[in-house]
């Protein structure tokens, strides 16, 4: 059955963005990552025009992550706390990155930054995560690694001010860690274009140190509010937001961050960072091949990366 | 009054004269599509449209649809450090239309003299001189890139040309013709043309027209309206929308016992 879309002004068979958002939510049940990185080029292939993909994305994104933030908080996986600081931070840093993309857009540089910053980004969080959860799944070894990591990053996160303790997650550290880190994952998220749960993943764990699963439950709350706002000021602003293609994917993405919630609970911290690992690699990959190969068309509609 | 009389007389004459060749002319090149207007309703997949009319025996015919000439601005890709292909700027095309269809009896080259095809702008090559591209460096550089202009627009089944599909036949001395033909979906809304040109030794003796309506219709009408004209309203119904899935959605499976 096939149903047409207003604004992307294109018709499409319905199972394929319901499948597709159901796989997408399954991800962010599971890893925290709203997707964005994912779903919005399976929307450009399918032919929707990359600002209507990216805006759409980040509507169904909010209905994906309130129903996984919801299952985590049922769990007791959500610090709020943590979460406001790293959204705070997020959000300036957000506002930074705009800028930033104004500028580049100015000097023509735009598109290779961005490229370039998908490559780096995905490509080190991708082979750390991956060689960190392998190492420490084997546990005498991980034991020696992590207390002389700790005791390397625990020594200057402890020389910051403005300490307090983070019940939820159970860690200590200065309220500015998650804002300067959540800043910073906000300007590349703005630049990349995404809403940068599959890098705010990692600081929560690397540099936070929270638990896995307080990190994916804390992460879908912020990824909520980051969208909330990208979505309003997409339909506000540019007028690119396609509510039935939103729906169609919220129909899938709501029951698979459901039944990925559920799933994560039966999978071990280490064992979902190597997944979340492994697919992060195979979009960088995916990425390479495209800035390498041929292209089949050598325009595109304007607009998105 | 006799001069007065003799005007009128003439005047008159001059009206049945005028009359009687004009409807010569259309009788020979008639033209009617089957879809004047086509709804773009919430299940809508495309169409079809059927263009049919009669001509003079012995003539060619070319049917062209197009839509209202415009500006189309798309990023080019381009190779960075000689290894990385990445948008490397903006190409504007202008006087080009949206959608262009041209289906015609036998190959326009052998139909049709250039000259009556730049002043008709009939095949992509007469398109291509019609169109102007910027930036580009030169005349070379500006036919591949209007080569890469429509692999864009046929990938995206906006443009198409054909030959030998007009199914043709003779009855007393006239050309009955039709085509039928697959509407994309990818058509925007939009008035789009359809003329119809008869060819005798290789120029252009008539011309018939006819029009094509797209329009949006029930839901997929209002929801494009309130997108492009009440922005704020829009992204907050979106929003309360996706948060109540999102809650529901949590509800009914902490109900099941999915998450607890």
């Amino acid at each position: 059955m096939f149903l047409y879309l207003p604004v992307a002004l294109t018709s499409i068979n319905i199972m394929i963005p319901v499948g597709l958002g159901l796989a997408v939510g399954l991800l962010s049940g599971l890893f925290g990552v709203g997707g964005g990185f994912l779903m919005t080029p399976l929307l450009i292939m399918l032919g929707i025009s990359p600002t209507v993909a990216a805006a759409t994305d980040s509507n169904q994104i909010v209905a994906a992550s309130t129903s996984g933030t919801y299952a985590h908080w049922k769990m007791g996986n959500v610090d709020f706390k943590m979460g406001l600081y790293l959204l705070a931070g997020g959000f300036a840093g957000g506002l930074v990155g705009v800028q930033a993309i104004k500028v580049l857009r100015a000097t023509g540089n735009a598109d290779f930054v961005i490229k370039m910053t998908y490559v780096f980004m995905l490509g080190i969080v991708g082979i750390y995560m991956f060689i960190e959860s392998l190492t420490s799944m084997k546990k005498k070894k991980t034991e020696e690694v992590k207390t002389e990591k700790e005791s390397k990053m625990s020594k200057f996160l402890k020389s910051l001010p403005f300490q307090t303790h983070f019940e939820k997650s159970g860690v200590t550290n200065s309220l500015l860690v998650p804002v300067i880190f959540g800043g910073f994952v906000g300007i590349l998220a703005a630049i990349m274009g995404v809403g940068g749960g599959f890098l705010m993943v990692p600081v929560m764990v690397y540099i936070l140190r929270m638990p896995m699963h307080v990190v994916v439950g804390t992460s879908l709350f912020q990824i909520l509010f980051n969208c909330i706002e990208v979505t309003f000021l997409q339909a506000y602003t540019n007028h690119n937001v396609d509510f039935i293609l939103a729906v169609l994917l919220l129909l899938g993405s709501t029951v698979g961050a459901q039944v990925g919630a559920v799933f994560g609970r039966k999978l071990k911290g280490d064992q979902l960072k190597i997944i979340l690992a492994v697919i992060v690699l195979t979009v960088t990959v995916k990425i390479i091949f495209e800035l390498t190969l041929n292209p089949s068309l050598l325009l595109s509609q304007a607009g998105g990366h | 009054m006799k001069k007065f009389k003799f005007l009128i007389l003439l005047s008159f004459g001059f009206l049945i004269l005028n009359f009687a060749f004009s409807d010569e002319a259309f009788a020979m090149l008639t033209v009617k599509e089957n879809h004047e207007n086509i709804k773009i309703d919430f299940f809508y997949h495309g169409s079809t449209v059927s263009v049919s009319g009669e001509a003079d025996s012995g003539t060619d015919l070319i049917i062209k649809i197009t839509s209202p000439e415009g500006h189309q601005s798309l990023r080019k890709k381009g190779k960075v450090a000689g290894l990385l292909w990445m948008n490397v700027g903006e190409l504007k095309f202008e006087h080009t239309p949206n959608l262009y269809f041209l289906h015609s009896t036998r190959n326009i080259d052998e139909i049709l003299i250039e000259k009556e095809m730049d002043k008709y702008v009939i095949g992509y090559s007469a398109l291509r001189r019609h169109t102007e591209i910027n930036p580009v460096a030169n005349e070379n550089e500006k036919t591949e890139w209007f080569n890469e202009f429509v692999k864009f627009k046929e990938s995206s089944r906006l443009y198409s040309t054909s030959y030998g599909k007009i199914s043709t036949t003779v009855e007393n001395g006239t050309l009955h013709y039709y085509i039928n033909l697959n509407w994309p979906y990818q058509a925007p809304p939009g008035d789009y043309k359809v003329t119809v040109y008869e060819i005798e030794d290789k120029k252009i003796i008539e011309i018939a027209e006819a029009k094509v309506l797209v329009e949006q219709v029930s839901i997929v009408k209002i929801l494009s309206y309130m997108s492009k004209n009440k922005g704020a309203l829009y992204g907050v119904i979106s929003i309360v929308i996706a948060l109540a899935a999102g809650f529901g959605v949590g509800m009914i499976f902490r109900k099941s016992g999915g998450a607890h």
